[in-house]
């Protein structure tokens, strides 16, 4: 069976993590883009910088000028089906929480466990496909019923 | 009248038991004898708060009674009597230590406001020494709340800074683990040398990490705030963050909650690292199918909130230990033995109890007893304007 590579945006300000997280998701298969600031995310969601659409947002939280939580609150505003997994440095559970609140997928400690982060990039790539199911059925029954009508 | 401990020394014995009597009868029972020699052995059997002592008396004489007494016991005050017009005798006294000196012939009303007087001076001498040992007990904790505040912060720093190298030490060893399991490296010469030193890079990593993250856990809390806390809310938080790891490992988390629960004054931040450092718990120690239950009550003006599972329960020598830092019986690299510990002094720190009970095979509850309202402004005022939080802080080895 071949895999479809989830599409996977790093964001983080530590370059040779985002560099060997990256290597690492590719070598399974993954299409991996990196970026090392909360606004360079925003940029690439945005479409500026010609990447392809993104399903999962790997997000640090802690990072200097806009952090991971503004960041996160961004793209759940302007991008709300984008899943994103959020890596917290923090012991505490506080950011860990507000990013949950904020709609984040799910949350990992730094340093992630590799299958931990697996197992949660898939659950985050299916339900960005069920949501996007659940559009395309939608957009088809408004498409049909409009058939119907004329 | 407060309860005055008096001895009374005089060899004329007649004059002794009539003034003796006559002092019961104003509610002060005095123990009375004839003699120095007598009186200083009443003295190391009783505890005595003032004694009334003749001077003029065969054998060991009052100043030299005196002596002995302020030598031995000296919080005992002592009031002199010399004989009529021996004033010089009383001077002498008061040199020696004594409280005052009264010549004979003695007014009843001003022997007892001379007791008086003196058994106030020992309640005051009492009072000041209290103060001063709190008032050192209170710099000590200060000075240790300062070393712990400082040691926190820069525990916190370096645990910070080591889990960012870390991460990256993780990214790549699990890389090279992957390069590793690629066909073109399938013959590469002494793989299994490079795997085994891959794996044993990895567990380093692993534990380096749990320690970080309950550092980080433990020292980064002196910033508590309280507030109005739905306590039911933060049980369906801390489940929401655990649920997955439960579902994982097919533990059910089921809720009994009284409807009525309300809220109660506390941090909610430290609640919830509670909360979610007994759910890891209980979920490490139950076995798929396991069940773990959550109870919030109301008892009085308390709220107890039990974590109770169904695992494999805490044999009793290590009953007593689960508390105490690095305290594990995880395999070494699995528990940083700290969970509890931290567990127990955020507790303490928001005025609360915790308390475990467990049999084995049947499983374990952990009791947790906080109270509605965290009594912070007595707390204030006993202790002027030191850092209330910051005293209780003293869980810490």
């Amino acid at each position: 069976m071949i895999k479809i590579p989830t599409r996977i945006l790093v964001v983080d300000d530590e370059k040779d993590f985002v560099e060997m997280l990256s290597l690492r998701l590719k070598e399974t298969g993954e299409k991996v883009t990196s970026v090392y600031s909360g606004k360079e995310c925003l940029e690439t969601l945005d479409g500026k910088k010609d990447v392809d659409d993104i399903d999962v947002v790997i997000l640090d939280i802690k990072m200097p000028g806009m952090d991971g939580i503004e960041t996160l609150r961004e793209i759940k505003k302007r991008f709300p089906l984008v899943e994103v997994i959020i890596l917290t440095g923090h012991g505490a559970t506080e950011s860990a929480v507000e990013g949950m609140k904020l709609g984040a997928f799910d949350y990992l400690l730094k340093p992630a466990d590799f299958k931990d982060l697996s197992a949660k990039l898939e659950a985050a790539r299916k339900r960005r496909d069920e949501h996007k199911e659940r559009i395309r059925m939608a957009e088809a029954r408004f498409l049909l019923r409009k058939v119907g009508e004329i | 009248m407060e309860n005055i401990r008096l001895l009374f020394i005089d060899d004329e014995v007649n004059f002794r038991e009539t003034v003796v009597k006559r002092l019961a009868k104003r509610g002060i029972v005095p123990e009375q004898a004839g003699s120095g020699e007598e009186c200083l052995s009443i003295l190391e059997k009783r505890d005595i708060d003032v004694v009334v002592l003749d001077i003029k008396m065969p054998g060991m004489n009052g100043i030299e009674t005196l002596h002995h007494i302020k030598e031995k016991y000296p919080k005992i005050e002592v009031i002199l009597l010399t004989g009529y017009a021996a004033t010089q005798d009383g001077v002498e006294g008061i040199k020696a230590g004594a409280f005052d000196y009264l010549s004979k012939p003695v007014e009843l009303e001003h022997l007892l406001s001379k007791i008086k007087q003196a058994h106030e001076k020992i309640r005051r001498m009492e009072e000041k020494r209290r103060e001063a040992k709190s008032r050192a007990r209170m710099k000590q904790q200060m000075i240790t709340t300062e070393r712990l505040a400082s040691l926190g912060t820069l525990a916190a720093g370096v645990a910070h800074e080591i889990n960012n190298p870390l991460a990256i030490i993780n990214e790549s060893a699990g890389w090279m683990e992957l390069l590793l399991k690629k066909e073109e490296l399938a013959e590469m010469p002494r793989k299994q040398d490079f795997e085994m030193a891959l794996d044993k890079i990895k567990k380093g990593i692993d534990r380096a990490g749990r320690i970080t993250h309950q550092l980080l856990g433990f020292v980064g809390k002196s910033d508590s705030v309280l507030s109005e806390v739905d306590l039911k809310e933060v049980v369906d938080e801390s489940v929401q963050l655990i649920n997955r790891e439960a579902a994982d490992k097919k533990v059910e988390i089921v809720q009994e909650v009284d409807p009525s629960f309300g809220t109660i004054w506390s941090d909610i931040n430290q609640l919830r690292q509670v909360l979610i450092n007994l759910l890891t718990n209980s979920i490490h120690a139950t076995g798929s199918g396991g069940k773990i239950t959550i109870i919030l009550e109301r008892v009085g003006e308390e709220v107890v909130l039990t974590v109770r599972d169904t695992g494999e329960g805490i044999p009793k020598e290590n009953l007593e230990r689960v508390f105490e830092p690095f305290f594990s019986t995880k395999s070494p690299g699995k528990g940083t033995g700290l969970g509890l510990f931290v567990t127990r002094s955020i507790v303490e720190k928001l005025g609360g109890k915790i308390k475990v009970e467990s049999r084995l095979g049947h499983g374990t509850s952990f009791f947790v007893n906080l109270p509605k309202y965290h009594e912070i402004k007595e707390e204030l005022e006993e202790n002027d304007h030191f850092d209330v939080l910051g005293i209780i802080n003293k869980g810490l080895p």
